[in-house]
């Protein structure tokens, strides 16, 4: 049997109740840890497979869409002023049907649709299908478009 | 039996981390009121002792009442495993910790306040379980949460309502030189009832709700002339308008904390909501404004300053620095590690178990005591504000970055006013602070937070 005199043992206690509040914060932390490493989002079931990302319009042109809106993108979807199109935009510079992207091998492309006056990829115009990367500046007519995971 | 509780809660997603977590802060209470119970004994000269020895050690249910407090933790444990199994795990022990202290502290400064108040701690107890009873009701009605988003301005009416309550109450006694306004008696229990603790969770709610609505016009709309930025002003009104009368309210009432808490939360969720640090700019320079037209205007608002550049001046440390000057010599004679558990005296601090309750802990624990309270406050944001990113639409975000903003500002006010960098203010320390209302307040948004974690069933 142990015997401490009554402050050394005053002193183990605080000294233990010190260490406890910090062993809790250090287990706090590696608990909080662990999710890090987990997907950051549980997907809908359905949904997940078919949003690929969004296109964050960046300048609406003389469409009504609002700058800063987000889009999410399904694929395939169409571009263009008549309202047959995934995303319809009202601009007079926009063809009936304009663009269109669609997802294929595990990347996004876009093509244009023949239109009068095109679709561009960074301000280059988009002749054959052509992937889109992340950050990708797409311009439908005069709608500009930026693509966001 | 094992199939039953199977039923019960699923095993696979039993919330194992959260039980393991919770095992410290048990600890934590069982040193404490060993240490409490100890230190009491030998305080009576007839029964000290010398040496302590393992079987002169009190056996554990001799304790005290606050090992009840552990019993309650893990039923909530428990209870929150067969609720919502997904909800995060580290709210429940942070918070969990920050009560034990509470409990601890208001069990041991009780006898010794000035009006000695022996039932303290069985108070604080009291509400910490009846408060973990309110996060768990509160975690059953948000099973759908719409109905919080849809009643905003219910809830924006409803809160100010309990403010204007407490309003016309002081206006009728007349009395505006008690230090807290901010009440209600209510006839039951002699129960005290601080209103505005209800109104932050209702301002919260509904400045997520509004700005969720009108985030993409705050953050777009509005004109820009040269590099300045003018935000809509017509989107910008309930919340211009609430704010406004909400300050009024509580500078009327000499609430002064409460009115920078309201402001934080304000200037937090429009910029967490807009992204414009426009709007940051312009909220500090109405406060600017409003804070120095306060201080032409009140005279109690000027004291406070000047206690905090001259508390130690000669007539001030006895008069209107007292409390604050008290509040230093405590956190100093605690040096790094602290007097001890219940080997200090904090009590010669006026209101240590309300407003000073830290400059308590900085005495007892030490230094490496308060860091580790404020670690596990830091902890507790990042919780909120992670919850806040993961947010499943843009009301579920702002209402977590809410709750985290709120625990942030309310522990960066009260802990500023206590170590004299910012006037004194008198507001709760979150969780650890005596009070009934405040405790209540904090477990309900604790649940909104764990409702918000969870995946949608």
């Amino acid at each position: 049997m142990t015997s401490l005199s009554f402050d050394d043992f005053l002193l183990v206690l605080r000294i233990a109740m010190t260490v406890v509040l910090y062993l809790f914060i250090l287990q706090v932390v590696l608990v909080a840890r662990r999710d890090l490493h987990v997907a950051p989002v549980t997907p809908l079931p359905g949904a997940a497979n078919r949003i690929i990302g969004h296109l964050v319009v960046v300048d609406s042109g003389k469409s009504p869409l609002t700058p800063g809106a987000r889009i999410d993108i399904v694929s395939p979807m169409t571009f263009g002023r008549s309202p047959t199109n995934t995303v319809v935009l009202e601009s007079p510079v926009v063809s009936t049907e304009n663009s269109r992207i669609y997802f294929q091998n595990r990347s996004l492309w876009v093509e244009d649709l023949k239109s009068r006056n095109g679709t561009y990829l960074n301000e280059r115009p988009v002749v054959a299908a052509v992937a889109v990367r992340p950050g990708d500046i797409l311009r439908i007519g005069d709608v500009r478009l930026k693509f966001a995971v | 039996m094992v199939t039953s509780f199977r039923n019960l809660v699923n095993i696979r997603r039993y919330r194992w981390p959260e039980f393991f977590s919770l095992i410290l802060p048990s600890i934590f209470i069982v040193l404490g009121m060993l240490q409490l119970t100890l230190v009491e004994n030998n305080k009576n000269a007839a029964n000290q002792i010398a040496t302590v020895s393992t079987n002169s050690l009190p056996p554990l249910l001799s304790l005290g009442p606050n090992l009840l407090l552990i019993v309650a933790l893990f039923a909530t444990h428990i209870v929150l495993s067969w609720m919502i199994p997904d909800a995060d795990q580290t709210l429940l022990p942070v918070t969990g910790m920050l009560s034990a202290m509470g409990v601890l502290m208001a069990t041991r400064l009780g006898p010794y306040l000035p009006t000695p108040a022996p039932t303290l701690g069985y108070h604080q107890l009291l509400w910490v379980l009846l408060a973990l009873g309110c996060m768990l009701a509160t975690v059953w009605l948000t099973r759908d949460m719409r109905w919080l988003r849809l009643y905003k301005y219910t809830w924006a009416l409803a809160g100010l309502g309990l403010v204007a309550l407490t309003l016309v109450h002081a206006l009728s006694i007349h009395d505006f030189n008690s230090p807290t306004h901010d009440q209600l008696n209510i006839g039951l229990f002699d129960f005290t009832f601080q209103p505005s603790e209800l109104l932050k969770i209702c301002l919260v709610i509904f400045y997520a709700a509004y700005l969720a609505e009108n985030r993409e016009m705050l953050s777009q709309a509005g004109t820009k002339i040269g590099p300045l930025y003018f935000p809509p002003l017509k989107q910008m009104m309930p919340l211009i308008i609430l704010l406004i009368v909400s300050l009024l309210m509580f500078v009327v009432l000499r609430e002064l904390g409460l009115a920078l808490l309201i402001f934080g939360i304000f200037v937090a969720m429009i910029y967490l909501a807009s992204g414009r640090l426009a709007y940051v700019g312009y909220s500090l320079g109405g406060f600017a404004i409003g804070a120095l037209i306060a201080y032409k205007l009140f005279g109690y608002v000027q004291d406070r300053v000047s206690v905090v550049a001259n508390a130690f001046e000669p007539g001030v440390a006895t008069s209107t620095g007292f409390q604050v000057v008290q509040g230093l010599i405590a956190l100093g004679s605690g040096g790094i590690i602290g007097q001890g558990f219940d080997l200090g005296h904090p009590t010669f601090v006026p209101a240590v178990h309300t407003d000073f309750v830290a400059a308590a802990i900085g005495e007892e624990f030490g230094m490496a005591g308060l860091f580790a309270i404020l670690a596990i406050f830091m902890l507790l944001v990042y919780r909120a504000f992670r919850i806040a990113i993961r947010g499943r639409d843009t009301f579920q975000q702002l209402l977590a970055g809410g709750i985290g903003s709120v625990f942030a500002i309310q522990t960066l006010v009260i802990l500023a006013g206590n170590l004299k960098i910012m006037p004194l203010t008198g507001i709760p320390l979150p969780f650890i602070t005596y009070g009934g209302s405040s405790v209540i307040a904090n477990f309900i948004m604790i649940g909104l937070l764990l409702r918000l974690s969870a995946p949608e069933s």
